[in-house]
């Protein structure tokens, strides 16, 4: 079948801001299938509120709308474009849900508007699990013994029949949302009504435990025609009881003999056949018993997936790309495979390298919260590498997490670490054998195949063949082919790396770069899609390139700090690079990201961005230059080490951005800008903290002088304050890392400014002004674009300023500046020699071409030779106001409370032709829910009390009812403003968060400071998170609330494109 | 040292995990099956070639004879790039080494690959020895000597004495197979749904065929050149016609041959379970199972006989019918082993035709 030609217009839906669960592999999966789709002559709008993604840049879809993946505006959007099809199986479950909620609601039937790729009928077979379940039966598949709960009761009957331990999986929700195991009646009795909760449907289908079975999956796709292809088998390391998403993973499977593995692939087919997905990719998840070799299906989704993403990097084969092409009408066999461009899509990729998955977590910000893996999924990251053998590609997969210069370091053994699953289980299994455990010791504690657990006995094997021997040449090459870094050889050799570097230049030991290419070789393929291995000699030893070539350095696996707005500035570049006439070598290791897509650069490299794997490639590519400083912090902090070795930096060299970073030299630059300092001092000891503490004066913020996303960073109030942050942080804190002290400014407003400079001319692209106080991180606070609350004056003070700044630094590219302003004066916080987080929301909020501007400006083009480089930001009729989301819900003692330290997983973006319209947007598209009446519970500190008085009248005016704890009630009651009093939690029961629990509250408005305090309102905090309750812990973000609920009420239903 | 030598002149070393003196000579061809090892060195259809996995890691799940596709190994020699060699399931080495079949790891398969994807199928020995230049010259004696070997390889895999076996379905048709190097799972699907199998050696005659009374009549898999095969095709042609005949891939071949078309040899073959098929006989597209290094030529086929399955990876011929012949074959394996399933209703079809 050839393309449809009675579609002319197709909405294609995101997945929202990024959360655990739903990250940027659907940035990548959207901004294929537009791409495709746009190519194929079809209009394509593309909805989503997420403003860092590629797919929301205006020339990825004829019409962008960055708006809240909300069925009323979805409604105004095909209203307005009247598509004749929308594609919900592309924006993960979030998507799918909006597609499945606009059939029910009769809107897509009203407009007449078609689903593409699958329907609600076939949503619901696959994502009821209780229909999925009949549906199983009938192809003859098995699943686990499970009862659909429905209520709490007939959950401790279950639990009676069934035993402990035992899963459970909320129905319709996310990552596994509101899922995990209890192993205990009282760890059941808590999860089963959270359960009950999370499902939208109320419904919690408890499973028999399947723990310690192996766990498989396969990202499959149909057409209409009914040809069916599995495009990659993943097998999980981790057996049953970690979220797929939490597993280390390899592809292809490794463990399954062909018999077992065609088995698995007839089922998958009856069961795509069953469910009925009639065009598109789905993935379907297995458990094997190791003994009895019987197999259950987990679950499947008729969707692209986070898999699917990996599974394309994996093979080379673009499902989402295909996907779309499929939904349209085509068959796989009229499309052809775009890396041999000679053969069709209607076949298996066959791989003749091993890939390895592993997650990246971020426990170590959230306080309180044990590290251990279960079936909710946890990480927020993931890198992902090849090699041609299960060593190489598992140690290259270590190596791209960024934690460490070698795959495995030696951690301090403790047998738990291997017995409950945590996110180093791999480093203590690694130590394991290192402490000379056998493979059957511990195969006997974790249950993790035979197979893996000799590949790593292997590597612990060959770590004492170097310790005991000469280094040869020969033993050099085969630690390389397990993927040692040279500092791990140097390490089991007691010698500095260089010393292993020279070793292998003088015997030309390099790794060679193999073409991923669908096939394992069996026809010619042009694609330049590469990884490293040691396993083959080189055919030539530089890249050939009929163009200069410039190597973009990527930013790894998404952390909380550094995530897709990074993927963004790299993506985006890439284009105007090549306008420049250059060959863009890409170099990165994260699967979910659209750079690292084989068709974003000319040439692409899945390789870990650490100094050794950057630098052979740019041995290989020979590029004019390496880009460091469109990937975030990561290329900036081994950009050191490649221009040691010889490779030029672009843009602002290492001298400008080292002024940057070394606190004393650039305070000294920003004293002679008439940039305010707030007092500070960099100190060692506690002895001397306490000293320059008194210098300073309280609060103080204390913080290590390296870090990312504001880690370890806290704001202290007091002598006891400081002691404890010396107790807890004190370890990390040294001659070469010093303790950053610095005088907080207090109520002083927030703005982050985003320029680029090139040769004599320099650019604002715009200052986002934070909504809440100067103390909450910036990456955690709201932000708007233009300014509500900084003054004209001070703003184009700011501007003259910062624009000094980048002159006298001598920039080249973007410089990011966190600044915060008290009485006009301008106090520098911080500046960034690179791209930053806010660049894209800048982007998308000016409507401009900053990103293009920034690369000329590192390519020191002067500014005659620029078009469109001297435009106003400012010059805007769109308020843009950036929101943010976070994990707490994933992290079950985790505090909701703001700080210095960054725990934001994403961000949204509400635009409007006024603020509060925005604002209330991007609340939307954060998952706040605004209220239109009920009970509002306040708990303030003293400070907020006068300045949130305001609030309180309004709320009352608006219709909504108070309720506080004695301090906060008393006192309005004292203004006059009616509030009920409740008990705080331990002045016995039912006290405020019972209220919470039992849904009578609908909005927390609860601002506390001071390490008491806050842990004494934890619970009020904590239970809004797990009750979906808003809770706003500041007052700046409380008025823009209110504003937000006021806009709400109005009702008007507000689109725009950008 | 160990080496793989190519007749074209490439050299692979490699690490040596065959028998002492275990030298051999044979077609080095290449598969890029994930899995399946055990079943592909037990097939037949491999006789006198070295096979070379693209996939990196082998011998993973161990052995188990409830994958050998017939009673020995026959492949000529095993090369990977990483053989499993662990106390626990070194089985798949093991089981090669007490075969007598030399094996060799630590290649750069995928060099490999690509030389004989650009050379064609050539031949080559795995030879264990001290430098390099005592390789080559010891290579190309054994090259000599293996191809100085009798050419009609179905002859030298083929059962030697008659085996007559009991289907599972009384009711069902009779079928004889001729085993040109039959794999065990083309007479377990037609066991499963005939009433009696009779497996023929490969220079059978027609007339012992047709004492057996069969309704159909299936062409195995077998290694080589068709045209090399003797008495096959003459047997083939006197059926033609009077009883309904299936051939799988050398069936197929000599199923051509007899119809009266040409076979030739393709530069590298197909060997694998990836390989895309337009099936016009069952109306899909679907991936199967591939083992040739032969095909069918489309324009050598005289008039009345359809080709009605396309490889569509190279639109090469994968299958053909001839309705008043009363015959249909496939260039691939519906009997899998390793490989997807999907082909399987191929059985279901010629059961369908007998009836």
């Amino acid at each position: 079948m050839p393309k449809r030609h009675d579609l002319k217009k197709i909405i294609i839906l995101g997945s929202g801001p990024i959360v655990i669960g739903q990250a940027c592999e659907f940035d990548y999966s959207g901004t294929q299938a537009c791409k495709a789709l746009m190519k194929e002559g079809y209009e394509v709008v593309l909805v989503n509120s997420n403003p860092a993604t590629i797919m929301t840049d205006p020339e990825i879809a004829t019409r962008v709308y960055i708006e809240p993946l909300e069925p009323r505006y979805l409604e105004e959007i095909i209203k307005k474009e009247k598509p004749q099809a929308i594609v919900p199986t592309l924006g993960g479950q979030t998507a799918l849900n909006l597609g499945l909620q606009l059939d029910q609601l009769g809107i897509l039937k009203k407009y007449n508007v078609e689903m593409l790729g699958a329907d609600a009928e076939i949503i619901e077979r696959a994502e009821d699990r209780e229909k999925f379940n009949d549906l199983l039966i009938s192809v003859g598949a098995k699943s686990t013994k499970n009862v659909m709960v429905r209520n709490f009761d007939q959950g401790l009957e279950v639990a009676k029949q069934f035993g402990f331990p035992l899963i459970l999986r909320p129905n319709y929700t996310l990552g596994g949302g509101g899922g995990g195991i209890a192993y205990s009646l009282e760890e059941y009795k808590q999860k089963i009504s959270l359960g009950l909760h999370e499902s939208p449907t109320s419904e919690v289908l408890v499973e028999e435990s399947i723990l310690g079975w192996k766990e498989y999956e396969l990202e499959v796709m149909r057409d209409a025609a009914g040809t069916f292809v599995v495009i990659c088998s993943i097998e999980n390391i981790d057996p049953c009881g970690v979220h797929t998403g939490d597993s280390i993973t390899v592809a292809p499977q490794q463990t399954l003999s062909d018999q077992e593995y065609q088995d698995m692939r007839d089922e998958a087919q009856k069961i795509v056949e069953a469910v009925g997905v009639q065009t598109g990719g789905a993935n379907i998840q297995f458990a094997v018993c190791p003994d009895t070799k019987k197999r259950v299906v987990i679950e499947m989704n008729p969707r692209v997936s986070r898999s699917s993403a990996l599974a394309s990097k994996a093979t080379g084969f673009p499902i989402a790309k295909i996907a779309a092409l499929l939904s349209v009408g085509f068959h796989l066999d009229e499309i052809t495979n775009d890396i041999t461009k000679t053969t069709p899509s209607c076949y298996e990729p066959a791989l003749d390298y091993i890939v390895t998955k592993v997650p990246r977590f971020a426990f170590e910000k959230f306080k309180g919260v044990a590290d251990e893996l279960s079936t909710q999924m946890k990480s927020v990251g993931e890198a992902m590498s090849i090699g041609r053998t299960f060593k190489e590609s598992f140690s290259k997969a270590f190596l791209s997490l960024e934690s460490a210069q070698e795959s495995f370091p030696e951690v301090l053994f403790k047998e738990e670490k291997i017995l409950i699953p945590n996110s180093q289980r791999a480093l203590y299994l690694v130590q394991a054998f290192r402490e000379g455990m056998s493979v059957d010791e511990i195969y006997s504690k974790t249950k993790i195949s035979y197979w893996f657990l000799e590949q790593i006995s292997e590597i612990v094997a060959l770590e004492n063949v170097i310790k005991n021997n000469k280094l040869t040449n020969k033993l050099l090459l085969k630690a390389k082919r397990y993927g040692f870094s040279d500092f791990h050889i140097a390490r089991l050799k007691d010698c500095a790396e260089i010393q292993v570097l020279s070793q292998r230049e003088d015997h030309k030991i390099f790794p060679d770069y193999m073409q991923v290419d669908t096939c394992a070789g069996e026809f010619e393929s042009e694609t330049p899609y590469f990884y490293s291995s040691y396993w083959s000699a080189r055919e030539s030893e530089y890249l050939k390139s009929k163009k200069p070539v410039v190597a973009l350095l990527g930013s790894g696996p998404n952390r909380i700090g550094q995530g897709v707005e990074f993927d963004y500035t790299c993506v985006r570049s890439v284009k105007q690079f090549q306008k420049e006439g250059y060959a863009v070598v890409m170099i990165n290791s994260n699967p979910e990201t659209v750079s690292t897509d084989y068709d974003t650069s000319d040439y692409l490299f899945f390789e870990p961005v650490t100094s050794e794997s950057v630098a052979e490639i740019l041995r290989y590519t020979q590029p004019e230059g390496f880009v460091a400083q469109l990937g975030g912090q990561t290329p900036i902090n081994i950009s050191p080490y490649l221009v040691s070795q010889g490779y030029k930096i672009l843009g602002s060299s290492l001298e400008a951005m080292d002024l940057a970073e070394d606190r004393k030299r650039f305070s000294e630059i920003c004293k002679t800008l008439d940039f305010k300092l707030p007092e500070s001092a960099a100190v060692v000891t506690y002895d001397e903290a306490q000293v320059q503490a008194q210098e300073i004066g309280y609060p103080i913020i204390c913080r290590p002088s390296y870090v990312l996303g504001g880690r370890r960073m806290e704001v202290v109030e007091s002598d006891h304050d400081l002691a404890s942050y010396f107790e807890r942080h004190g370890y990390v804190i040294s001659e070469k890392n010093k303790c950053q002290m610095e005088h907080f400014l207090e109520s002083a407003l927030e703005v982050d400014v985003d320029l680029v400079r090139g040769e004599g001319w320099t650019l604002v692209g715009g200052i986002v002004e934070h909504i809440e106080r100067a103390g909450v991180h910036s990456g955690d606070s709201m932000g708007v674009l233009p300014p509500q609350r900084l003054k004209k004056s001070t703003g184009r003070k700011i501007e003259a300023l910062s624009k000094q700044l980048a002159e006298t630094l001598d920039i080249y590219g973007f410089l990011n500046l966190q600044l915060a302003i008290k009485n006009d004066e301008v106090y520098m916080i911080e500046a960034n020699p690179r791209s930053s987080r806010s660049v894209p929301f800048i982007a998308k909020a000016t409507s401009k071409p900053f990103v293009d501007l920034g690369v000329q400006a590192i390519l020191r083009k002067p500014q005659s030779n620029i078009v469109g480089s001297n435009y106003d930001w400012k010059d805007t009729e769109i308020v843009s106001v950036k929101g943010v989301v976070f994990p707490f819900k994933k992290f079950s003692k985790a505090d909701s409370i703001l700080g210095p330290e960054m725990k934001s997983t994403g961000e949204s973006m509400g635009r409007a032709s006024n603020y509060a319209d925005a604002l209330m947007k991007s609340f939307i598209s954060s998952h706040y829910d605004l209220p239109a009446s009920g009970e509002i519970f306040m708990s303030l500190r003293d400070k907020d009390k006068d300045l949130l008085l305001p609030l309180a009248k309004q709320f009352i005016f608006m219709g909504y009812s108070l309720c506080a704890t004695k301090g906060t009630a008393d006192f309005l009651e004292d203004h006059n403003i009616k509030c009920k009093t409740v008990k705080k939690v331990h002045e016995g029961r039912p006290n405020c968060v019972d209220r919470i629990r039992s849904g009578e509250i609908c909005l927390v408005i609860n601002t506390t400071s001071g390490r008491q305090a806050i842990e004494a309102s934890f619970d009020i905090r904590r239970s809004c998170i797990d009750y979906s309750v808003p809770c706003i812990t500041e007052s700046d973000a409380a008025d823009s609330f209110l504003l937000a609920l006021q806009n709400s009420q109005k009702g008007l239903v507000t689109i725009s494109p950008l | 040292m160990s080496y793989l030598v190519l007749e074209s002149g490439e050299v692979f070393e490699g690490q040596w995990h065959g028998i002492k003196g275990g030298d051999s000579a044979g077609e080095v061809v290449f598969n890029t099956s994930h899995s399946g090892y055990e079943e592909i060195a037990t097939d037949p259809s491999y006789y006198s070639q070295i096979v070379v996995m693209t996939a990196p890691m082998q011998g993973n799940y161990g052995v188990s004879k409830e994958f050998w596709e017939s009673e020995k190994i026959w492949i000529k020699g095993f090369v990977c790039l990483e053989l499993q060699d662990t106390k626990r399931e070194s089985g798949w080495k093991d089981l090669l080494q007490k075969s007598g079949v030399p094996a060799m790891d630590e290649v750069d398969t995928r060099r490999l690959v690509k030389t004989l994807r650009s050379k064609g199928t050539v031949w080559g020995a795995m030879v264990s020895a001290e430098t390099q230049e005592e390789a080559i010259a010891r290579a190309k004696l054994l090259i000599i000597k293996e191809q100085q070997k009798d050419k009609d390889w179905c002859y030298a895999t083929t059962t030697k004495d008659v085996q007559i076996l009991k289907g599972k379905k009384t009711s069902g048709p009779r079928v004889a197979v001729i085993d040109l190097g039959c794999k065990k799972n083309i007479v377990r699907e037609l066991l499963d749904t005939s009433s009696e199998v009779g497996v023929f050696p490969s220079r059978v005659s027609a007339q012992e065929i047709m004492n057996f009374k069969p309704d159909g009549v299936m062409l195995s898999n077998g290694p080589g050149d068709p045209k090399d095969v003797q008495k096959t095709v003459e047997t083939v042609k006197s059926l033609l016609g009077k009883v309904y005949i299936m051939g799988i891939c050398m069936g197929h071949h000599i199923l051509a041959l007899a119809l009266g078309g040409q076979t030739y040899k393709l530069k590298f073959g197909h060997r694998g379970s990836n390989h895309p098929i337009r099936d016009e006989l069952l109306k899909k597209v679907y991936v199967s199972s591939q083992n040739h290094g032969y095909a069918v030529d489309q324009k050598s086929l005289p008039e009345g006989i359809d080709v009605t399955h396309w490889n569509i990876n190279d639109n090469t011929v994968a299958g053909l019918k001839s309705a008043a012949q009363k015959c249909f074959s496939v260039q691939y394996h519906p009997e899998s082993h390793p490989g997807p399933h999907e082909a399987r209703e191929l059985f279901t079809y010629f059961m369908s035709e007998l009836n």
